[in-house]
C-alpha cells in the first residue's frame, strides 16, 4: 500500500478522482439525474444551473454522467471482487488438491471458457427478463475463470516450495496452510489481475448496457449514456463525447495500473 | 614458460573497485586454480581480461607475447578467439539449442579461423572428449545430451581450435556429483597431452586440489594466499586460507568421534514411491523402489546418491510430507499413517531442512512467527508472549540474538537463513532431523559452521540424522553409517568406514572418486 501511495501512480489518483467527483456530485448538483427540466430540452452547455446542458428530453447531464458512472463503476468493482472471490476459491482449491480433482475442475473452467458469452447473457435476460442482478450474474460467470486459472497456477508452483512443506511437517493443518502461507504470497498477483479485470468488467458493462440489456431507464450507466449519445450525436456531439471520454479515460488508466502491478508481481 | 600472466590487476566496474592486486601465473601444460566463495572476484579476474564482463581491468595482463590491456580490437579477437578456450558452469546455457552438435563444433572451429572440418575429423574430436557413439551424436540438437555429455562437447568446441590457453569457470558445478571426477580428469589428460595452461576457476577446494599445479585464494576481491598447492594445503599462511582448508572435509582426513547409538528408531520397510507421468500420458515414475533402512537413536545415516536418485523423495516420505507409494515406516516399532494422516505429535518428531534456506522461510513472515510455528500447533495453549521465550531459546540453539525476532527472511545471509530454519526444526524437540542437502547451497565456510552446529545440536539433544547429500566427505564428518541410492535404488549400505575404504558399486565408486 505504502508503494502505491510513493511512487506516481497517476492512473489510480485519476480512477479515484473520478469515483469521488462521480460520489459527491450528485449532493450538490441542483438536479437529479431523472429529473426533467421542462423549461431546457436540449440545452446548450452552460446554459442556466446545466453545466453541460441538457439531453433530448430536458435531464441534466452531468447529473446523469455522475450517476452513469457510479453504477459502472459498483458493477466493475462488485463483479471485480465476486471473480476475485471465486477465482481464488476455485483456484486454490484445484491447486492445492491436484489430480483427478483438479484435471475435472479445471476441465469445468474450460468448458465454460468455451461458451459464448454475449449469447449466454442475451438468453438469460430472455428468459429472466432485464435486472441489475442478471447483469452481476453474467459478468460475474465469465471474469473468475481467469482468475482461477491463475490462481491454480501460483498454488501448484507454491505447494512445492520448501516452506509449505515445512509448515506442514510444523504440522500446521492444510486450511492453515492455504490461508497463513499461500494466500499471502499470492495476493500480489491476484491484486494484479483484480485490477485487470475491473476494466474489463466496465466494458462488459458498457457493451451490455449499449446493446440495451445492462441497466434499466431511468437508471443510467456509461454504456447507456454512450448509446444515447451515439443515437443524437449529429445534433449534440457533447452527448456522446462525454460519457465516452470518461470510459475511455477510465479503461485506460485502470488497464495501466494492472499491468503496472502485473509487472511488479510476476 | 608461462602463457598468461597477469600482474598487478585492478578491476573497476562503473568506478567501483572491485578486484585489486591480483597476480596470476599460468604455465603450459600446468593448471592454475583460484579459489573462494561467491562474490570474491574470481570469475570477475578470469573474463574482465577478455572484455567479457562489463569491467574495465589495469595492470598488466600478458598472454603469449599479447598485452591484453593495450591490445587493439583485432588483437583482441586473436587472444579471445584463437588463443583461449572457454568453459563455463551451465552446460545446458552454453550451447545453442537451435544448432546440432556437428554445427556448434564447426562454428567454434570457424571463428578461430580454421578451415572446414570435415565429418570425420568432427567425429575425432567429439570422441577424444570421451563422447560414445561420435559420429551420430553430430546430428543430435544439445538437449538430447545429458548434462554431462553437453560439457564433454562444450569441452572438445573449446579445445577445437588448439587454444594455448584454457579457462574453466566451475565447470563442475552444475554437474552431477558422479560425473564431476571424470570431467577433471578429461580436462586433466587433455592438458597434459596438448601443453595446454588451464586457469581453473571454483568455489570448492576439495574439487580442485588433486588438479591444479598453483593455487591462488581470493577472497573480497583481494589475493589472499598463492603458492604451489601441495605446499598450501599442507602449510597455509594465512588464517582464511586455514579456515578454508579446515571447512573443506576430505575422505582421508580422520575419523571424527561420533556419539554412541541407541535402539532403533525409525524404519522403512519396501518404501516405493511412484508418480504418475505428466500429462494424459499412462505410466509411473518410479522415484524409489522396495527401500528398506534404519535409523538408531542418536545415530546419523547418510543418504547419499547423484540427482535424480530419489534421495530427497525418499527423504520427504519418511518426513511425512511428500508421497508414500507403498511400504511401511515405522517409529519405535509403530507404523506411521500416511502423509496426511499423521497427527501433530507425530509429526514434531521428525523435522526436515531443505536445501535452500531463503525458500524455506516464508518471505511474508517475520522470523519470530517462522520458528514459532511448531509451537502454535504442538501447543497451543501457550499464550503469546510465553512463546516468544521458547522462540529465543531455540534462536539461541543455533546461536542467533533477540535481535533476529523482529527480521524478515529477505533480511537474512544464507547462513543466518539455514539457522532460522533449523531453529524451526528444533523447537518442536524432534527425534530424527532430515536434512535434504542442508549445508550444499551454502559457501564451504558457511556451510561447515551449519555442520558444526547441527554436530552439537546431535550431541545436546542425543537427536538422530538423516543426511541426504551428494558430497561423501562432508557425510562422513556427520554420519555413522551410509546408504547409496542409484535410480531409487539403495545399492550398498553400511558403515561409513568400510563403504568408503570397499565400495562395490560403480555409483559409490564414482561418488567416492568425485569427493
Amino acid at each position: 500500500m505504502k508503494a502505491l501511495l510513493k511512487r506516481d501512480h497517476w492512473p489510480l489518483w485519476v480512477v479515484l478522482s473520478v469515483m469521488a467527483l462521480a460520489l459527491i456530485l450528485p449532493a450538490i448538483l441542483p438536479w437529479t439525474y431523472d429529473q426533467i427540466d421542462w423549461d431546457a430540452v436540449r440545452a446548450p452547455a452552460f446554459s442556466g444551473s446545466h453545466i453541460f446542458g441538457t439531453d433530448e428530453i430536458g435531464r441534466d447531464r452531468l447529473a446523469r454522467l455522475a450517476a452513469g458512472t457510479q453504477v459502472t463503476l459498483m458493477v466493475a468493482i462488485a463483479a471485480a471482487l465476486v471473480s476475485l472471490v471465486v477465482g481464488i476459491a476455485w483456484g486454490a482449491t484445484a491447486g492445492w488438491v491436484g489430480g483427478k480433482v483438479d484435471e475435472a475442475m479445471m476441465r469445468f473452467v474450460d468448458a465454460l471458457y468455451a461458451l459464448p458469452f454475449m449469447f449466454i447473457v442475451i438468453l438469460l435476460m430472455v428468459i429472466f427478463g432485464r435486472s441489475i442482478l442478471l447483469v452481476f450474474v453474467g459478468i460475474g460467470l465469465v471474469e473468475w475463470l481467469t482468475m482461477a486459472r491463475v490462481v491454480r497456477g501460483q498454488v501448484m508452483a507454491l505447494k512445492q516450495r520448501p516452506f509449505i512443506l515445512a509448515a506442514e511437517a510444523a504440522g500446521s493443518p492444510p486450511l492453515t496452510i492455504i490461508l497463513k502461507h499461500i494466500l499471502p504470497n499470492i495476493a500480489g498477483v491476484a491484486l494484479a489481475y483484480l485490477m485487470l479485470t475491473v476494466p474489463q468488467v466496465v466494458m462488459v458493462e458498457s457493451f451490455l448496457s449499449f446493446l440495451g440489456l445492462g441497466v434499466q431507464e431511468p437508471l443510467t450507466s456509461l454504456g447507456i449514456l454512450v448509446k444515447e449519445g451515439a443515437d443524437d450525436m449529429d445534433m449534440t456531439p457533447l452527448g456522446l463525447l462525454l460519457p465516452g471520454g470518461l470510459l475511455v479515460l477510465l479503461l485506460v488508466c485502470l488497464t495501466i495500473e494492472g499491468e503496472r502491478l502485473r509487472d511488479t508481481y510476476s | 614458460m608461462s602463457i598468461y600472466e597477469i600482474r598487478d590487476m585492478a578491476i573497476e566496474i562503473d568506478g567501483k573497485r572491485l578486484v585489486e592486486g591480483v597476480n596470476i601465473t599460468v604455465e603450459a601444460g600446468k593448471c592454475t586454480a583460484i579459489i573462494g566463495t561467491s562474490g570474491s572476484g574470481k570469475s570477475l579476474s578470469c573474463l574482465t581480461p577478455f572484455g567479457l564482463t562489463s569491467g574495465v581491468a589495469q595492470g598488466s595482463i600478458t598472454l603469449d607475447g599479447i598485452d591484453l590491456i593495450r591490445a587493439d580490437a583485432h588483437q583482441m579477437q586473436e587472444a579471445r578467439s584463437r588463443l583461449t578456450g572457454f568453459v563455463f558452469q551451465q552446460p545446458l546455457t552454453a550451447l545453442t539449442p537451435h544448432l546440432t552438435i556437428g554445427a556448434q563444433l564447426q562454428e567454434a572451429a570457424a571463428q578461430a579461423g580454421s578451415s572446414r572440418l570435415s565429418r570425420h575429423e568432427l567425429a575425432q574430436r567429439l570422441d577424444r572428449v570421451g563422447l560414445s557413439r561420435a559420429d551420430e551424436r553430430l546430428d543430435q540438437f544439445p538437449h538430447r545430451l545429458s548434462g554431462g555429455e553437453r560439457q564433454r562437447v562444450m569441452i572438445a568446441a573449446a579445445i577445437a581450435h588448439e587454444p594455448k590457453l584454457l579457462i574453466a569457470d566451475e565447470p563442475t558445478s552444475a554437474l552431477d556429483a558422479s560425473l564431476r571426477g571424470e570431467i577433471m580428469a578429461l580436462l586433466d589428460e587433455l592438458r597434459l597431452e596438448r601443453g595446454l595452461a588451464m586457469l581453473l576457476v571454483s568455489h570448492d577446494l576439495a574439487s580442485v586440489e588433486g588438479h591444479a599445479d598453483h593455487l591462488i585464494v581470493m577472497d573480497q576481491g583481494r589475493v589472499v594466499e598463492s603458492g604451489p598447492t601441495a605446499s598450501l594445503i599442507t602449510n597455509p599462511q594465512e588464517e582464511y586460507t586455514k579456515r578454508l582448508i579446515a571447512a573443506t572435509a576430505r575422505l582421508d582426513e580422520p575419523a571424527p568421534q561420533l556419539q554412541a547409538v541407541g535402539d532403533i528408531l525409525l524404519e522403512t520397510e519396501a518404501v516405493t514411491v511412484t508418480f504418475p507421468r505428466p500429462g494424459w500420458r499412462r505410466g509411473k515414475i518410479k522415484a524409489v523402489t522396495d527401500t528398506s533402512l534404519h535409523v538408531r537413536e542418536g545415530e546419523a545415516l547418510a543418504i547419499v546418491g547423484g540427482s535424480g536418485s530419489g534421495k530427497s523423495t525418499l527423504g520427504k516420505a519418511i518426513a511425512g510430507i511428500g508421497p508414500l507409494t507403498s511400504g511401511t515406516i515405522s517409529w519405535q516399532g509403530q507404523p506411521l499413517p500416511k502423509r496426511r494422516a499423521r497427527t501433530v505429535a507425530m509429526r514434531a518428531l521428525i523435522q526436515p531442512v531443505f536445501q535452500d534456506p531463503v525458500a524455506s522461510l516464508d518471505p511474508q513472515w517475520k522470523v519470530r512467527d517462522i520458528v514459532a510455528e511448531p509451537v502454535k500447533n504442538l501447543q497451543p495453549e501457550i499464550l503469546r508472549k510465553d512463546r516468544d521465550a521458547i522462540v529465543l531459546k531455540a534462536l539461541e540453539d543455533v546461536e542467533l540474538g533477540e535481535e533476529y525476532l523482529d527480521r524478515m527472511p529477505t533480511s537474512l545471509s544464507g547462513g543466518q537463513a539455514q539457522r532460522v530454519a533449523i531453529a524451526r526444526a528444533i523447537i518442536a524437540s524432534p527425534q530424527l532431523l532430515v536434512l535434504d542437502e542442508a549445508t550444499s547451497a551454502l559457501d564451504p565456510l558457511v556451510g561447515s559452521s551449519i555442520l558444526q552446529l547441527l554436530r552439537k545440536l546431535q550431541q545436546a539433544n542425543n537427536l538422530s540424522i538423516i543426511f541426504i547429500t551428494h558430497d561423501i566427505a562432508s557425510a562422513r564428518r556427520l554420519c555413522h553409517r551410509i546408504a547409496v541410492l542409484d535410480e531409487g535404488v539403495v545399492v550398498e549400505m553400511g558403515d561409513m568406514d568400510s563403504v568408503i575404504s570397499n565400495p562395490t558399486a560403480v555409483t559409490t565408486q564414482k561418488l567416492i572418486a568425485a569427493s
